[in-house]
């Protein structure tokens, strides 16, 4: 079974019918999304309506979620002042504009799909708003995809794409209770894991303004990376013509993130993240 | 230095006495007196533990104290915190706990509880009553490895003091290896491995929930000794 895996699609309804096209072109069985419908991008409403009319399973993105909840991102979220005024200005228009019936369907969004050996997240198991970067610690990246049960971990949310197996885990341990006992040395050991991250399709980060996102053939286990190029030129534009912040568009059109990287993607804040 | 950590007294202000007399009958002295919070049960009576610990007698040490799941529901029944996800406090302790924690906290109470820090990063330790997740969550030696770790991990420390389980318990994560690779667009494949050293997640056990026993840890950070204490109190009745 071949599946096409899209994440952060972020309002840009051209990348995500250039990408819909492409997936077509590859015989895919089945496509799952990764959320983030919609913030930063002109046309959050028709990408959401979009994804649903063609029954796409999705799961809440941070944006997402945020539209439906309220700004509720911890402020630990933005690296600067600068960040922070930008994105609640993208939020604030966003929330203006956006259909209460695409808020409905934002808000039933779940936040894993199981399916088989797979599992589907934005951020991570435990919250939309959690980076799982390519150099998080091993363990911990194993231990987000132990905690949903399953082998493969497809996530988004960083807007780069990768690939990252986790091979060969094992760890020593030992307990001693208050009966004084300590317990013989037992060991924990594990299967070869993955974690594959999508990319993003409307607002790439991987240093070209190309859409992103991966198929996965679930009989040859192979995954592919796809970057697919579009007119980001149009989306550029709508950005300019919404008066949302320019940044975006220069952002979008470099492909890279501007000063908003997460520092700490384990931080400990008030959200739990 | 020499830490006495503790918690859960939840109301039992004879126990916390007994606690506080074998803390300061230790050698070497104890220099800290850490409370990971559980300070009060909902029940009129932890307003006198809380007193006690906010007034130390003279010659005491001031405890540093920091919330647990009773302080936390106590300000989200206050509206002063927001409702969390996890309902598993309240499906522990019963839904009348909410009506007794609005009804027995003074507003004075409540306020002070609202300045609680959420734990102590101390050295390389981190002291909390939950977990780095939040305090409604109970770490205890049948969870997986991995998941203790990461409850480390997640704040780059190697020690970790809890309190919510109740339990004493040393769970020491002695080795591990962990090899990984990585593939990009750019990049075919990058080499990744992964080794975990010592690192400890500690229970501190409770102090006031079972009668006429305390036990509660000393630490001492500078040797990584533990010891758990266990205290018995009160005056036996009848002839054992």
């Amino acid at each position: 079974m071949k599946l096409a895996v899209m994440s952060c699609i972020h309002g840009n309804y051209e990348a995500l019918t250039t990408v819909l096209d492409d997936i077509e072109t590859h015989n895919v069985d089945q496509i799952y999304c990764l959320g983030d419908l919609v913030g930063y991008g002109p046309y959050p409403n028709e990408v959401a309506a979009l994804v649903r009319s063609l029954d796409i399973p999705t799961t809440q993105g941070c944006w997402d979620e945020d539209i439906v909840d309220g700004l509720n991102a911890c402020d630990c979220s933005y690296p600067s002042l600068l960040a922070e005024k930008r994105g609640k200005a993208a939020h604030v228009w966003t929330d203006k504009i956006i259909h209460p019936e695409i808020r409905e369907y934002l808000a039933q969004l779940p936040l894993v799909i199981r399916k088989d050996d797979l599992a589907f997240t934005h951020g991570s198991p435990q919250s939309q708003h959690e980076y799982l970067l390519p150099e998080l610690d091993g363990f911990l990246a194993l231990e987000r995809v132990l905690s949903t049960g399953a082998d493969v971990l497809f996530c988004g949310h960083t807007h780069v794409p990768y690939v990252r197996t986790l091979d060969e885990g094992s760890l020593r341990f030992s307990v001693q209770t208050d009966s004084g006992k300590t317990n013989s040395e037992q060991e924990f050991t594990t299967s070869i894991k993955r974690v594959i991250n999508a990319g993003s399709v409307g607002e790439p980060r991987h240093g070209r303004p190309n859409a992103t996102y991966v198929i996965y053939d679930t009989d040859a286990d192979q995954v592919t990376l796809r970057e697919v190029e579009y007119d980001y030129k149009k989306t550029c534009a709508a950005i300019i013509d919404q008066g949302l912040p320019k940044i975006f568009a220069w952002r979008l059109a470099n492909g890279m993130e501007f000063a908003e990287r997460a520092d700490d993607p384990t931080h400990l804040c008030e959200r739990g993240v | 230095m020499h830490w006495a950590i503790l918690s859960g007294i939840e109301g039992n202000l004879e126990a916390y006495e007994a606690v506080l007399r074998d803390v300061h009958k230790q050698s070497p002295t104890v220099t800290d007196l850490f409370i990971l919070g559980d300070l009060i049960d909902g029940t009129p009576e932890g307003n006198a533990v809380v007193d006690r610990i906010r007034n130390p007698k003279k010659g005491e040490l001031m405890p540093q104290v920091c919330k647990g799941a009773w302080e936390e529901q106590c300000l989200i029944v206050r509206g002063l915190m927001a409702e969390p996800e996890d309902k598993s406090f309240i499906k522990e302790k019963g839904g009348n706990m909410l009506r007794q924690l609005w009804d027995n906290v003074p507003r004075e109470t409540v306020q002070w509880f609202s300045q609680l820090h959420f734990g102590f990063a101390e050295l390389d330790c981190l002291l909390v009553h939950g977990s780095s997740l939040g305090v409604f969550e109970k770490l205890t030696p049948d969870l997986s490895p991995l998941v203790l770790l990461d409850r480390l991990a997640r704040t780059g420390s190697n020690r970790l003091f809890c309190g919510r389980s109740g339990q004493t318990f040393k769970y020491q994560l002695a080795k591990g290896k962990l090899a990984a690779t990585v593939a990009t667009l750019d990049s075919v494949k990058e080499e990744q491995n992964y080794d975990v050293g010592d690192r400890l997640i500690i229970g501190v056990g409770n102090v006031g929930r079972k009668q006429k026993e305390a036990t509660y840890t000393l630490y001492n950070p500078e040797t990584d000794k533990l010891v758990f204490r266990t205290v018995r109190y009160g005056k036996n009745t009848g002839f054992g």
